[in-house]
């Protein structure tokens, strides 16, 4: 037999592949740069200036402002960034990056006091106007400031007025629509991403219990996922805000709690097939433990097919999250995609520019991890891949 | 010499695959005579199924492209033919039948619709009557019992001989002058591919067609073939009278790939004279199987209660001398796999009991069995399911023996599995590369240093050479005999292979439908078979006498 033989790692194989189409890579960069926005928004989109120097002092009023969780999501960015750069187990990788992530928490939370009371007018006065120099964010404006002082109308076109530019309008409040708009990447990528990894976790287990014990473990799985994937998602999510009010987190939870079962069904199926692999059977043979055997050799071997469902369960949530929003029921104090829809659709007016923005990059979102899942499903095609390879 | 119903000159078929250019077949010619059978030999991806396919023309249009050559059927090039022309001549002319019946057949169509179906399309004027009648004829002819039965069965009620005899008589139903035929009984049981081949000579007798027949199986060309050409990374090494090419082989590869053959293979002398020392002494057994029982409910009806068992192995007992090679054979389904599973706990037995140096392993929980999986582990058959594709071979090397403390620190372990490598005849550096990395010869090696990890003294090998070439499965049986002369390992060797079971094994242990129906040492079982499916058995290998 003389097989051609490639060093690359199956991972690497599955991610060269993954990155081959046109579509995919549109998606990924649309996801990296929601990131980016995501992480730095605070110094994309403020009112306060990034830097200046007044009666050379120099500060950074951006800074003082950041709030807990700004300073949460730098940090983790940036502990991301190092672990991913260790050359560790993924496993470790992922406990390591959990408990920094906690730690940072908890730190933030004690060091972090910001002012309890923002009065974005105050930036437009001369304690920060008439200064030696200033460096502005690239968006001069807050989502949350009204711009009052500025006799601001309201619900103003892209560029209608000299002077103050807003690249996509003013809502009706009188913010601007772009740095709303980068504010809301955060919640559009957490929700995604926290309720599918709960959902995932929660799949996990439960599907890899069915799938390796079968019998009787596996009947009662069973009856749990279809009880779960009877439960109207939306509806719960109604019934809860209209119980506990709004919360971002309560949303996570829920959409999590709900969409595991699918995960579920596919990690069973898989396992079901694993468990009669040659290699697994000799995993048992060799007498490893079960917590081996299911994480090491079944589980990163049936994982594939999941990450595929995943993009696309990423692209339901953020929807999901879009549509409580959209009817009203979204998150109060931070500005959501869903929630400027609405917006749009209750002035008395029609008002193209706040639909088409937040419309648009919810759709280009969704879209974006739908490219993902797409690719990843044909990279780990067998059938797809073979073609063309030895007759 | 007769006229040649084809003749390919100086083919060449190039294969496109993923930005590299494969020259899968390299300029082959050969011709076959009217009424006689060319057999095309070699291992896998020696280029035989394309060139066959290269005749035929079903490679993929895009993928495969013929730089040179010309394929002269009836003094036409059907390389020359438009899409029209070539339908006219497939299937009407030239008919092919493939290796696995089970995907070869239209699973929602009966097998008399899928006849008939072929046969209306080459004989567009033929009424429905007409073509169920020869229908009929062809399923008869094919020797399918109660042919007009079976006209409605769909392909899931036939067994896998009965399927390709179907295979057949749908390529036979047009009266093809030429059968292209490949690996027709590769996946069948030796006794029924004794019957296909059987039929398919007699059939070529009575209607006085061509064969092109491909496989890699010598015993078969023996049987089949008057024309042989042995191929060799897309070039025809050697063409001859089958005759002539078997018994007195001219080219290199041909000789190494006959002397190959596990018949053929010398048996190490140091082996012979243990084997008479063991004769004379016979050891304590090492495993002891009594009145072992694995059997399968069959659920039924709402409440899922049993109403059947499939006795895949039933009332079996068996002893395993210490540092003896046991042949289990028998055909596929007689549970020879289920009980080297059962034996190994992967499969739970029903009843019986097995010891393993005197101790019962039945009724043991997962943590008492534990210390026990020491002394007795497991080889696989299919080299692509049976290591782990994504662990290094590194870390399938050392993790059992981390489990069961073998060596002090991982430094130690790593040092082991290396020796490990080498015991298997592998370089040590292949420690740090994973399993798509190598081919399926060097991945059976691996898989047997992970059973040599824990040092067991107790091996089921379970057709670990089945899914290989003759010539890596050489490799691998001296291998496996002078580890087992090293380590004094005692191996049950599961195959369905006799010319295996005559050169490696001590006893013999003959499984049909969950028994055994005969037991012994392998010169007397081989040699004076007393069972009657034991002589069934060896009456159909097909041996190659040199």
């Amino acid at each position: 037999m003389t097989n051609v033989v490639s060093r690359e790692s199956f991972a690497a194989r599955i991610w060269r592949k993954t990155l081959d189409g046109v579509g995919v890579k549109v998606g990924f960069a649309w996801i990296g740069l929601l990131v980016f926005t995501a992480v730095f928004s605070p110094f994309l989109a403020n009112s306060m200036p990034l830097l200046m120097s007044k009666d050379g002092v120099i500060s950074a009023p951006v800074l003082k402002y950041l709030s807990v969780e700004d300073v949460w999501v730098l940090a983790n960015f940036f502990l991301a960034l190092i672990i991913y750069r260790l050359r560790i187990a993924v496993g470790k990788r992922v406990l390591l990056f959990l408990l920094g992530s906690a730690l940072i928490a908890v730190f933030a939370n004690l060091l972090i006091k910001p002012p309890a009371l923002v009065i974005y007018d105050d930036f437009r006065t001369p304690a920060y106007t008439q200064v030696d120099w200033r460096i502005m964010p690239p968006i001069p404006y807050a989502p949350t400031d009204y711009l009052r002082d500025m006799v601001s109308k309201g619900l103003e076109a892209p560029f209608a007025r000299q002077g103050h530019v807003h690249l996509m309008g003013t809502e009706e409040n009188g913010a601007d629509v772009l740095s709303r708009m980068i504010h809301a990447c955060r919640i559009a990528l957490s929700i995604g991403l926290i309720a599918s990894g709960i959902a995932l976790f929660i799949g996990v287990i439960v599907g890899g219990l069915m799938g390796y014990f079968s019998g009787i473990v596996d009947m009662l799985g069973m009856r749990l996922v279809e009880i779960f994937e009877d439960i109207p998602t939306l509806f719960l999510l109604l019934t809860f805000v209209a119980f506990f009010g709004r919360s971002l987190y309560m949303m996570m939870v829920i959409i999590g709690v709900t969409g595991w079962s699918g995960y579920a069904r596919f990690v069973r199926t898989e396992f079901l097939k694993l468990r009669k692999q040659d290699y697994v059977q000799a995993a048992v043979a060799s007498g490893l433990p079960l917590t081996s055997i299911l994480f090491r050799h079944m589980l990163p071997n049936g994982v594939a097919p999941l990450l595929v469902s995943v993009s696309f369960g990423i692209a339901g949530a953020i929807l999901a999250e879009a549509t409580l929003s959209f009817l009203g029921l979204g998150v109060v104090d931070a500005p959501s995609w869903g929630a400027m829809l609405d917006q749009a659709v209750k002035s008395s007016s029609f008002n193209w520019w706040m639909a088409v923005f937040p419309g648009g990059a919810i759709f280009m979102t969704v879209f974006a991890y739908n490219l993902i899942g797409e690719a990843f499903r044909d990279a780990i095609d067998p059938k797809l891949s073979g073609k063309g390879e030895g007759v | 010499m007769s006229q040649s119903l084809l003749e390919v000159r100086n083919l060449r078929t190039y294969l496109q695959s993923g930005g590299r250019e494969v020259r899968a077949v390299d300029d082959v010619s050969f011709s076959i005579p009217k009424g006689d059978t060319f057999c095309l030999v070699g291992e896998s991806g020696s280029g035989k199924s394309v060139s066959a396919l290269s005749v035929i023309r079903l490679l993929p249009q895009g993928v495969a492209s013929h730089p040179t050559g010309e394929i002269l059927f009836n003094g036409q090039d059907l390389l020359k033919l438009d899409d029209p022309g070539i339908r006219a001549v497939r299937g009407s002319q030239i008919a092919m039948i493939f290796q696995e019946p089970m995907t070869s057949l239209n699973p929602v169509l009966t097998i008399g619709e899928q006849i008939t179906e072929a046969l209306q399309i080459h004989h567009p004027n033929m009424s429905d009557e007409e073509a169920q009648e020869r229908t009929m004829l062809a399923l008869e002819q094919v020797q399918i019992p109660q042919a007009s039965g079976r006209f409605r069965d769909y392909p899931h009620q036939l067994s896998g001989g009965q399927r390709q005899r179907v295979m057949i008589a749908m390529a036979l139903a047009c009266e093809p002058q030429l059968l292209i035929a490949d690996e027709p009984t590769t996946a069948l049981d030796v006794t029924v591919q004794a019957e296909i081949l059987r039929l398919m000579r007699k059939l070529q007798d009575d209607t006085g067609m061509s064969m092109l027949f491909i496989t890699h199986d010598f015993g078969v060309v023996a049987q089949m073939a008057q024309w042989v050409g042995v191929m060799q990374q897309g070039k025809l090494v050697e063409v001859g009278p089958s005759s002539a090419v078997l018994h007195n082989p001219q080219h290199a590869y041909t000789k190494q790939l006959l002397a190959a053959l596990p018949e053929n293979l010398a048996k190490p002398v140091h082996l012979q004279t243990l084997r008479q020392l063991e004769q004379e002494t016979e050891s304590k057994p090492l495993l002891q199987i009594r009145d072992l029982k694995v059997w399968f409910p069959i659920k039924k009806g709402v409440f899922r209660h049993t109403v059947d068992y499939v006795r895949a192995v039933d009332d079996v007992s068996l002893d395993v001398p210490q540092g003896q090679i046991v042949a289990l054979v028998g055909e596929s389904g007689c549970g020879k796999t289920t009980l080297g599973r059962a034996v190994l706990q992967l499969e739970p037995p029903t009843s019986g009991s097995i010891q393993i140096d005197g101790q019962e392993l039945i009724g043991l929980s997962a943590r008492e069995l534990r210390p026990m999986r020491r002394k007795m582990q497991i080889a696989f058959q299919d080299p692509q399911s049976s290591l782990n594709p994504r662990l290094l071979v590194e870390t399938t090397l050392t993790e059992p023996m981390k489990v069961h403390g073998i060596g002090a620190n991982h430094e130690e372990r790593i040092e082991l599995a290396s020796v490990l490598l080498e015991s298997v005849q592998l370089n040590r550096d292949f420690l740090w590369r994973y399993p798509h990395e190598f081919s399926g010869g060097q991945r059976q090696r691996i898989g047997l240093a992970r059973a040599l990890a824990l040092n067991p003294e107790f091996i089921v090998c379970d057709e670990i050479t089945s899914a290989l070439d003759v010539s890596v499965q050489a490799e691998i049986l001296q291998l496996l005999l002078n580890i087992r002369q090293q380590r004094n390992l005692t191996l049950l060797f599961i195959t369905h292979n006799i010319g295996v079971v005559e050169y490696l094994s001590d006893q013999t242990v003959v499984m049909y439908q969950g028994k055994i129906v005969e037991r012994g040492k392998t010169a007397q079982v081989c040699g004076q078979p007393q069972h009657p499916y034991t002589q069934k058995l060896l009456s159909a290998v097909p041996r190659l006498v040199v």
